[in-house]
């Protein structure tokens, strides 16, 4: 009896590894011989190629190398893009609406690696996102960096799970509250119901969390996270589109900082920071990395604010980290590589576009060690461009994610 | 009290100004050379340092040698390359409040719907679209007719190129129809016109004057000419009405007058698909009706799968600004892209493309787009320059730097397909319109300006007025006082030379 359940917890406990190993087995090696390699990491090659060894990057040299039928042939190369806002999730269900604030809560427990949504973003060029939960409370809780192919499984897809803790300033998370009186009272009877309520949740949340240092009666739910942030462990990565809620942001920052009860030292992404090329001086001040909205036709974003072209560039030119973001779109217009030509018609240059879609966004989200650029010993997440990069008149023609080929050169032209 | 009176009559002689410009300068047969490092012409092989004549609004001489009239205007931009105007092939943009109730509705014009104050005007130009084809109703059964213009005037008449260019007709869905009432609907518009005309035969006949008194009472000059003769029924519709020729002119409803011309084949038709099932119903319609000689169709939705009897039917067509269709694989769930212009292309079907937004994903981004899924360049560029052209049927006038065409010029910052290449000039009609160092609300655009949070999209307010770059640009005056050429490089100029290493 007691040998026979161990014997099926043997047999459970193998299958269970299958994949793993299945996964790890060596992969067939790629050549990609390019007319430019844009490797991100400070040199472009012109005729150069990148071996992939496994899932890793073997070798970027210059001048081509025939490898038979393992040649991909291209006319240009970039590491895989990474965008930093992709906002694919499972909409409200992916929002614990219970409270105001869930920082403890992970998105990844809400996200189906089967989505299509992944494959669009893989076609386009997008190897590796940022997926938070919708902006619906204060502090939506923990994102994760996730590879947008390979197994379909959330987990193996994973870069760095908890990689930021991700929250809203503005008006989207008291968008649809109301005050409690003067009314029945029903499920969005509940604070904040204004700017100045949002913000004071996020102070209360971290004024809570320090209290809960010395007093562990005072711990909540989440408090852990909230002080990880406070102490610098991990990323906060706010949501603040006009110029008011990034001055809340970068004033809440340094309040963490200054204030001797709390004394933090938080590192601050904005999010899709729309208006940030109206006071970047206080971005420069507070050592804020910034990730742009995609750009808007007419200069208009949501919530009211107005977002110039030039954004990108006055902002790179000032020295503040950016990254641009498409928030999920893949259509001709909208994708990130798009939004690179767009911030590039904005005065920004090639290599600096080249960046906001690659290293920056990978430094932001402290995976840099493994994507971002095309250095040996990085994961090897390629993209081939049958044009230069970030023209309307090039594509994305082949993709590969973790030394597999997600989009095959040869066969789609 | 005395200032308002003051600024009143600045502000009246402004508009003055305005309201005078385009006919004026126009009928001074004004000329204007356009000297540029290359000159795209869209009509044979590109010309490096090329010059451009402009007289009396009509391109007289283009070439590497050719000269300048002595008493001309001079554009001199060896840093920029002059390009044919873009053509819009259909739009249904720049109206205000268009109809689309009225089921069948022959007998409405754009040009009553047509706002020239529209941003999207505005838009057009700054984009280089010099030429732009509004047809609406495709939300009817029959729309109204349509109108071609030019982005620039503040009334219709200036901004007219042709009016009654042609009419919508509607086989896709209109809301709240289904497909079998959308399809009597449109068999019915064209029965109701028969039975109409085969009474109007009868009534004349029987020597009933219900139809004279309804002209006269209309207001129409019954001892004209052209309004008494009659006419024998015209063009190669499957069904005839007899004896039309008894019936003068003028008796003939202004309702129904639209579609006999459109019938007769004088009316060119705009015949919207908005699905491939859809577009069987439009080659019966077509086909019963004898339109095959003058229809184009727009297309929407997934109609390029019935690209095989389009390519037979040898009907140009007008493609959805979507250019990419996706669709989900019904088994795996997986998405499957076509390249809809590749299939087109393929099948040698003429082909133009509309504009994505009026701005950013104008019809250069369209063209571009084709490049990036593999169409040839020079393909792609006629898409939205010759072949528009020729479908509106103004092949003779625009879309290509020729001798004898229209003084439409675009100067560009660079390759008209790369990314950073923004437009300069524009010249319409031997008129410089546009001046991208002037145009307040692209700097705006670019590089921001401080503004009320709460001014509503589009409506950003400025202190310039909203017709600032309607106003002449002195640049060409300039030059011609100064005598040579003293531009120092914008410094955004200099930031746009990067382009696209490829092109």
């Amino acid at each position: 009896m007691n040998l026979s359940l161990i014997a099926l917890l043997c047999c459970t406990a193998q299958t269970a590894q299958q994949p793993k190993t299945q996964g790890d087995a060596p992969r067939k090696n790629w050549v990609v011989s390019a007319e430019r390699v844009y490797t991100a990491a400070g040199r472009s090659l012109e005729h150069g190629t990148v071996v992939v060894q496994g899932a890793k990057i073997g070798m970027v040299s210059s001048g081509s190398e025939d490898n038979g039928p393992e040649t991909l042939a291209c006319y240009a190369v970039t590491p895989g893009l990474v965008d930093a806002s992709v906002r694919i999730n499972s909409g409200a269900l992916s929002v614990e609406q219970s409270r105001e604030e869930t920082p403890e809560l992970r998105v990844t427990d809400t996200l189906s690696a089967y989505d299509i949504a992944w494959d669009a973003q893989a076609g386009s060029g997008v190897t590796c996102v940022l997926a938070a939960a919708p902006d619906l409370n204060v502090i939506g809780g923990l994102a994760a960096v996730l590879k947008t192919a390979g197994e379909p499984s959330i987990e193996k897809r994973t870069v760095k799970n908890d990689a930021v803790l991700r929250g809203a300033i503005g008006s989207q998370p008291s968008r649809g509250n109301h005050p409690a009186f003067g009314r029945p009272t029903d499920f969005y009877s509940r604070r904040p119901t204004t700017r100045m309520g949002v913000e004071w949740e996020w102070r209360k949340s971290f004024y809570e969390a320090a209290a809960s240092r010395k007093d562990p009666a005072r711990a909540f739910k989440g408090s852990t996270q909230v002080l990880a942030a406070l102490d610098g462990k991990l990323t906060l990565d706010i949501q603040a589109w006009t110029t008011q809620d990034i001055r809340t942001a970068v004033f809440l920052k340094e309040e963490l900082e200054k204030e001797p009860q709390l004394g933090g030292k938080p590192r601050l992404v904005i999010d899709a920071a729309a208006e940030a090329w109206k006071e970047p001086e206080l971005l420069v001040r507070s050592h804020t990395s910034i990730v742009l909205p995609p750009f808007p036709e007419d200069g208009r974003t949501d919530d009211g604010a107005f977002m110039a072209w030039n954004t990108a560039a006055l902002l790179v030119e000032q020295g503040v980290p950016i990254a641009l973001s498409a928030h999920g779109d893949t259509s001709p217009a909208g994708r990130l590589s798009m939004q690179a030509g767009y911030a590039m018609q904005g005065g920004l240059d090639f290599d600096q576009a080249l960046a906001a879609v690659t290293i920056n966004p990978a430094r932001m989200l402290g995976v840099e060690d493994r994507v971002g650029s095309l250095e040996v010993g990085k994961d090897a997440d390629l993209v081939l461009w049958n044009g230069e990069p970030f023209q309307a008149t090039s594509r994305v023609i082949g993709v590969i994610v973790d030394g597999a080929l997600v989009l095959d050169p040869r066969t789609k032209q | 009290m005395k200032t308002s009176m003051f600024t009143n009559l600045a502000r009246f002689c402004a508009l003055a100004a305005l309201v005078s410009f385009a006919p004026a300068l126009q009928a001074s047969g004004g000329k204007i050379v356009i000297k540029a490092g290359r000159v795209i012409t869209q009509a044979g092989a590109d010309i490096q340092n090329g010059v451009i004549v402009i007289e009396n609004g009509r391109i007289s001489a283009v070439g590497p040698d050719t000269k300048a009239p002595w008493d001309a205007d001079v554009l001199e931009h060896p840093e920029l390359v002059a390009f044919p105007g873009y053509v819009e092939a259909h739009s249904n943009r720049g109206m205000d409040r268009p109809n689309e109730n009225i089921e069948v509705a022959p007998f409405l014009d754009v040009r009553d719907s047509i706002d020239p104050i529209s941003f999207y005007f505005e838009d057009s130009l700054r984009a280089g679209v010099t030429t732009i084809n509004i047809q609406q109703g495709n939300s009817c059964v029959i729309g109204g007719q349509g109108m071609i213009v030019k982005p620039f005037g503040i009334t219709i008449e200036q901004m007219a190129v042709r009016t009654q260019s042609g009419i919508k007709v509607v086989a896709g869905l209109r809301p709240g129809a289904s497909r079998a009432t959308q399809a009597q609907a449109l068999r019915r518009a064209f029965g109701d016109l028969r039975r109409y005309l085969e009474k109007l035969v009868q009534d004349t006949r029987d020597g009933k004057d219900s139809a004279r008194r309804e002209a006269l009472f209309q207001g129409k000059d019954m001892d004209k000419d052209e309004n008494k003769k009659g006419r024998a029924m015209e063009g190669s519709a499957t069904w005839k009405v007899k004896d039309l020729e008894i019936v003068p002119r003028g008796e003939i409803d202004d309702k129904q007058e639209p579609l006999l011309r459109m019938i007769e084949g004088k009316l060119p038709v705009f015949l919207y698909c908005d699905s491939a099932t859809s577009v069987g119903l439009a080659l019966e319609v077509i086909r019963e009706n004898g339109l095959a000689a003058t229809t184009t169709l727009v297309l929407e939705g997934d109609s390029w799968k019935a690209a095989d009897q389009i390519a037979a039917a040898n009907l140009p067509v007008i493609l959805s600004p979507n250019l990419v269709y996706t669709e989900r694989e019904p088994v795996t769930g997986k998405e499957i892209q076509t390249f809809v212009p590749g299939v087109f292309d393929k099948k040698n079907v003429r082909f133009a493309l509309q504009s994505l937004t009026p701005s950013a994903q104008s019809l250069w981004f369209q063209a571009a787009t084709c490049v990036a899924w593999g169409l040839e360049r020079k393909k792609a560029l006629d898409a939205v320059t010759r072949t528009p052209a020729e479908i509106l049927k103004l092949g003779k006038r625009v879309g290509s730097l020729e001798a004898g065409k229209d003084g439409n010029v675009l100067l560009l910052s660079g390759d008209p397909l790369a990314v950073k290449t923004s437009v300069q000039y524009v010249v319409l009609e031997g008129n410089l319109v546009y001046d991208r160092s002037k145009d307040v609300r692209v700097k705006h655009l670019l590089e921001g300006v401080e503004q009320n949070n709460a001014a509503p999209t589009g409506a950003q307010a400025t202190d310039d007025g909203d017709d600032d770059h309607k106003k002449v640009p002195d640049e060409i005056q300039k030059k011609h006082d100064a005598g040579e050429k003293k531009d120092e490089p914008k410094k955004d100029e200099d930031k746009h030379d990067h382009g696209g290493k490829k092109d």
